[in-house]
């Protein structure tokens, strides 16, 4: 492409803002050196001379720059556009390809997911080419509008410079659109081959459940000559690659496997060292508690499956690394190796749950012989079906008939539906009389081992492995995904994980509390469940003919969004927002932290305002973060003023009282009216305050009552501190004193008195009021002042003794409420007479007298 | 108050956890869009001043004009006087 060309192409595509910006600028000048280099090559050495004064030059130069803008552009847009067509048909040939390959239906299912996860690439390739036009498309809709509407027939007809570049634009559009036509076309075709592979994939499937062979036919003596010539081909295999290896990557071979076995020693001896105390079962315990026979149950099947799997990929990636292996023998070794993996996997599972050396801890109540041979029987299932899976792979690398594959894999279920059977005879419980407490189990595990025998036996032979293979390895997942679900709900339980190893080493080395420790636990029991569920799901589908791809594609799917109706969640975007909360929150209250301790520490800060400044700073911490973490998890902050509504319309019916206190809080937060620690009478309640959140304050009452004040009470209500400002504080013990004592004296004594106690102030000092003189007593009041008005009760008790005592020993009387009675006798005889009376009168008459 | 939160959160996530793409219908009356998804080619009416969430992956869409465009499912497009602009 020519150099106008170039800078044209990128011209084309700049947006039409800048474009504008730099016309007149620096680009028509580049342009123009660009153009007289151009023609000062064509009129061969001689360079027409450019002069700032020679306006007529720079005028034509400009003008020629121009034309060469429109050219260049229409030219780049047109070549653009093939390149794209040219990227669309290269991808098309790839979907015709795949397409082909498809509909030949020869295809396995492992073949399938490979050309289905290419065809989704494919759709993103398709996808990104007609993105790519996007710009330009924008480019052209906002020329064709910049021309203005087409006239109406009866309005003036445009100019013809008007029509031609209408007409140009409509037709740079239409090629545009049409090579957009042939992406989507693509993408169609792409669509309804992935539904069709999905469909191939089901039937496939189906078809290999379904098929039946006659088994009668393939047990003839041409089955046994070609097993024996099988053996053979396989033994020469090995011995030729030993011979191979021997001779020529010895060293490699040794050196790998010296590694491989380095590394799973490794992973042995540190799981034992870091994990042992977690999984090795203490025969000294004698009743060891349900999670602890869990966890080792779990941890014991789980490392040391670990290590061995570890120890075998590592030898095969170091295999593969120093080209030892050969393809026969690639696949030979990865046939081995699953085959002990799953062997040594169902045997650590079955030894852990039914531990039939150490009956105490088992998981499950079985008797120790019916333990042993459980044992034995689920290992021997455990490698018959894999030895079937090995033979069919070797029949498959081999090359062997059909009718040795379908012999041995006959011969395989049918041996593990009797395997299962047996295990169905053993009796894991008996009563007294020797009858099996387990019938249920033990009639479901018979039927269970039925069904493959019978299969095998009517020819559905890949109905019958399929069922075997579910049975072997579905069920070993499944026992140790429940030991692991298990393990983790009694990790949840309280307290138990304090008692664990771990919680143990917190406590020791970090000096966690109980309760923390136990959070842990419960944060612990869900990573448990999560880890189980992580790890088990993939396993068990991948069992049942889901392929990897297929699990990656969800996973992916599901991490980057699923549809729920019109809303697409986004885990990742969720997650994230969690985490960057989370991090923003623990670095505002670390800054909060700070601040309070090394700036707000120092003396001068009222405490009151150091409170509110912490309390500030954690809500708007708690803000800034949750703002942030909106944002982070990739929510539109726009999108919440539809909660913001909804929130207005709640605040006005419901939530009306707790924005009240929310906003008195604040206010309580600003003003200050009282701290934590002060002594305040709001109403009823008096008490010391205690914390001051955002809607209530904590007062707890003289008893011990902690009284949830809601902050708008406190506001809108007179509230009564006794420690506002200082603890000073004034008591009154009123006393009163007997008339016949002597008044000044009494002053003197409650004086002296006040005086005396080392809590009272000297300043302003102590005063005696004579109050009044009451109906019996002279009443005083004794009037102190208290540095702290806290000490109020100590300081009455004190006072009120010491005035008793000083009032004893100085003979002055607290008299009791005293009445003169004066009774005025007009007419009635007084006792005196009435005395009189009854000595002069006798008896009878005195009686007589007395009945009137 | 901790219950609140989380109502309060798991409303802000579905109010806001919306990735796709949506149109919005500028226009005064309703128009008419072709979306192409996978092997799926459907017709999406957008009523006057509505907007839409459609397209979660990426999809083919043609435009009330006739236009062609791609989407790779996080744009907004805004239909007003029969073409469409994505943002």
């Amino acid at each position: 492409m020519s150099c106008e060309a170039k800078k044209a192409t990128w011209f084309c595509q700049t947006d039409l803002k800048a474009r504008h910006k730099w016309m007149s600028g620096l680009f028509a000048l580049s342009f123009r050196l660009c153009l007289i280099n151009k023609l000062g090559m064509r009129v061969g050495d001689r360079l027409i001379p450019y002069g700032v004064g020679n306006w007529r030059t720079a005028l034509a130069q400009a003008i020629f720059a121009v034309i060469f803008t429109v050219f260049a552009c229409n030219f780049a847009r047109a070549d653009f556009v093939e390149e794209q067509r040219a990227l669309l048909s290269a991808i098309q040939t790839k979907v015709e390809k795949a397409v082909s390959q498809v509909n030949a239906g020869d295809l396995d299912d492992a073949k399938l997911v490979s050309v289905r996860s290419s065809l989704d690439q494919l759709v993103k390739d398709a996808l990104g080419v007609a993105v790519a036009f996007r710009p330009q498309l924008e480019d052209l809709n906002k020329r064709i509008s910049a021309l203005g509407p087409v006239p109406a027939s009866d309005a003036p007809p445009e100019t013809d410079v008007v029509k031609d570049e209408r007409a140009r634009f409509a037709n740079e559009k239409a090629s545009i659109n049409a090579v957009l036509g042939v992406a989507e076309d693509l993408t169609i075709t792409i669509g309804k081959s992935i539904e069709d592979i999905a469909e191939r994939r089901r039937n496939l499937f189906a078809d290999d459940l379904a098929k039946r062979v006659d088994v009668g036919a393939v047990f003839g003596s041409d089955v046994t000559e070609a097993a024996g010539n099988q053996v053979e081909a396989l033994r020469k295999i090995v011995a030729s690659w030993f011979t191979f290896v021997t001779k020529f990557k010895l060293q490699s071979v040794l050196g790998a496997t010296f590694f491989a076995l380095l590394i799973a020693v490794g992973m042995l001896v540190g799981g034992r060292r870091y994990f042992g105390r977690l999984y090795s079962r203490d025969a000294s315990v004698a009743e060891p508690s349900y999670l602890s026979r869990l966890s080792v149950a779990f941890w014991s099947t789980l490392i040391p499956s670990a290590s061995v799997t570890v120890f075998m990929a590592a030898t095969y990636y170091l295999f593969d690394y120093f080209k030892v292996l050969r393809p026969d023998v690639r696949e030979l070794m990865i046939g081995i190796f699953a085959l002990v993996a799953i062997v040594f996997f169902v045997y650590r599972l079955a030894r852990a749950v039914l531990s039939p050396d150490m009956p105490n801890w088992q998981l499950i109540a079985i008797e120790p012989r019916a333990a042993r041979l459980l044992l034995a029987l689920v290992t021997a299932t455990a490698f018959v079906s894999g030895a079937d899976n090995f033979t069919n792979l070797v029949n498959e690398i081999l090359g062997s008939p059909l009718s040795l594959t379908i012999a041995t894999s006959f011969i395989a279920t049918a041996l593990v539906g009797i395997l299962v059977m047996a295990i169905s005879f053993v009796k894991p419980t008996v009563d007294a009389t020797g009858k099996s407490l387990n019938r249920n189990i033990q009639a479901s595990l018979f039927l269970l081992g039925l069904l493959p025998l019978l299969a095998a036996l009517m020819g559905y032979v890949g109905l019958a492995r399929f069922v075997t293979q579910q049975i072997v390895v579905t069920g070993a997942i499944l026992v140790t995904m429940y030991l692991g679900f298990k393990s983790a709900q009694s990790l949840a339980r309280e307290g138990a994980f304090g008692r664990s190893n771990f919680g143990d080493l917190l406590r020791e080395r970090y000096g966690f509390e109980e309760l923390s420790i136990d959070r842990f636990g419960v944060l612990a029991s869900i990573v448990v469940n999560l880890l189980v569920l992580a790890i088990g799901l993939p396993l068990i589908l991948l069992q049942w003919r889901f392929q990897w791809e297929d699990i990656k594609s969800w996973v992916i799917k599901a991490l980057n969004g699923f549809t729920v109706g019109s809303v697409t969640i986004s885990l990742v975007g969720v997650l994230t927002g969690i985490v960057v909360f989370i991090v923003i929150l623990a670095i505002t209250r670390w800054f909060q932290r700070w601040l309070d301790g090394n700036i707000l520490s120092r003396g001068k800060i009222d405490s009151g305002v150091r409170h509110s400044i912490k309390t500030a700073f954690g809500y708007a911490g708690m803000g800034v973060a949750l703002l942030i973490g909106i944002s982070a998890a990739g929510i539109d902050l726009s999108s919440l003023a539809l909660v913001a509504g909804a929130l207005s319309l709640g605040i006005g019916f419901g939530l009306q009282n707790i924005v009240s206190n929310f906003v008195s809080g604040l206010i309580l937060l600003a003003e200050r009216p009282f701290k934590v620690g002060d002594w305040i009478v709001a109403g009823n309640t008096a008490g010391f305050v205690k914390k001051i959140s955002v809607r209530a304050t904590e007062v707890e009452t003289f008893q011990r009552q902690t009284v949830i004040l809601p902050n708008s009470e406190l506001i809108n209500a007179a509230v009564g501190n006794w420690t506002h400002r200082n603890k000073i504080g004034r008591v009154e013990i009123p006393v009163g004193v007997s008339y016949n004592a002597d008044p000044r004296r009494v002053q003197e004594i409650l004086m002296e008195i006040g005086a005396s106690h080392p809590l009272v102030l000297k300043n302003p000092e102590p005063f005696v009021l004579f109050q009044a003189f009451a109906d019996s007593s002279m009443n005083f009041e004794l009037r102190i002042h208290l540095g702290d008005i806290t000490m109020s009760p100590i300081v009455q008790n004190d006072v009120r003794f010491a005035i008793l005592d000083r009032f004893k020993a100085e003979g002055i009387e607290i008299p009791y409420p005293q009445r003169d009675l004066h009774i005025h006798s007009n007419g009635i005889p007084t006792i005196e007479e009435m005395a009189a009376v009854k000595a002069r009168v006798p008896k009878t008459v005195r009686a007589k007298r007395l009945k009137i | 108050m901790k219950k609140i939160s989380v109502a309060l959160l798991a409303m802000l996530v579905m109010s806001g956890a919306a990735s796709a793409a949506s149109v919005i219908n500028r226009d005064a009356e309703p128009q008419t869009i072709v979306v192409t998804e996978g092997a799926d080619k459907a017709e999406l009416t957008v009523g006057a001043g509505e907007t839409l969430e459609f397209c979660a992956g990426g999809c083919f869409v043609t435009m009330p004009n006739g236009d062609r465009q791609a989407l790779t499912g996080s744009e907004t497009v805004e239909i007003s006087g029969g073409v469409g602009t994505i943002k």
